[in-house]
């Protein structure tokens, strides 16, 4: 079974990479975004949220991405989804997350389409 | 003869009790030989439909019933809740550029189940509701 939602972070290049693991509902988006709002207080605009060890997701959890998406657009910042399962992927689609979004194979795929 | 496989559970209101169903019918998939990635979407299926029971399922009842079969070919989903019920109709599709600049982010569930299954059907009424889908596995 899926396990309880964990994540890690790091900076590199003043974007900031968020690496998820396990269920992304309510708690996991909420803590998703609490870790954004900390390094978006510093100016940091680019964001990279691996999703590999994401493959349940709920809608709850992922409307706490619309909230980065939207502040991140507001600034012309812009967070890339990494990593996705494809399940996973289909859902983002349908929610239209990709219109204000990107997406990419891998964390250093993302890293490169920011420059 | 066709193989098939049903699993009913019922799930109380706790958090992530969804959780429980999703490892039931990776245990099912599992059983009948159908590979993960072919239940990835029936995964996100089940976990909307089971979120939204239990949200809308008031306080008399606050639990859904859950049903699953399966085939190699295809699983059936069956979700009910016992709330008051809605209208369908008057759901008004999502749209991520009206979300933006309100408080109001969520509202995604029955598009999401409506979109990834392969048949959907919801019925409605004071005395709870029921959604069966359908998602085709080969």
């Amino acid at each position: 079974m899926e396990q309880s939602f964990s994540l890690t972070s790091e900076l590199r290049q003043n974007r900031l990479v968020i690496v998820t693991s396990g269920y992304i509902n309510n708690i996991g988006g909420e803590a998703i975004a609490k870790e954004f709002d900390k390094h978006f207080a510093n100016n940091v605009k680019e964001i990279v949220i691996n999703l590999e060890q994401s493959k349940v997701v709920n809608s709850i959890g992922m409307s706490f991405l619309l909230e980065i998406i939207e502040q991140l657009h507001d600034v012309q910042g812009k967070v890339v989804f990494t990593n996705m399962d494809p399940a996973v992927e289909k859902m983002l689609t349908i929610m239209g997350l990709f219109e204000f979004a990107g997406k990419a194979a891998n964390v250093d795929d993302a890293m490169r389409s920011f420059s | 003869m066709q193989k098939v496989v049903t699993m009913k559970i019922e799930l109380p209101r706790i958090p992530d009790i969804e959780l429980v169903a999703l490892e039931g019918l990776d245990r099912l998939s599992r059983h009948m030989g159908i590979s993960e990635e072919k239940v990835g979407e029936a995964r996100l299926i089940v976990t909307e439909a089971i979120i939204n029971g239990l949200e809308h399922g008031g306080d008399v009842s606050p639990k859904v019933d859950v049903e699953f079969t399966m085939t190699k070919k295809e699983l059936t989903i069956f979700v009910r809740d016992y709330g008051k019920g809605f209208e369908p109709s008057t759901v008004e599709r999502p749209d991520i550029n009206k979300k933006f600049g309100t408080g109001h982010k969520r509202g995604w569930g029955l598009q999401i189940m409506k979109s990834m299954s392969d048949d959907f059907r919801i019925d409605s009424n004071h005395g709870g509701t029921r959604i069966t889908i359908k998602k085709l596995l080969s």
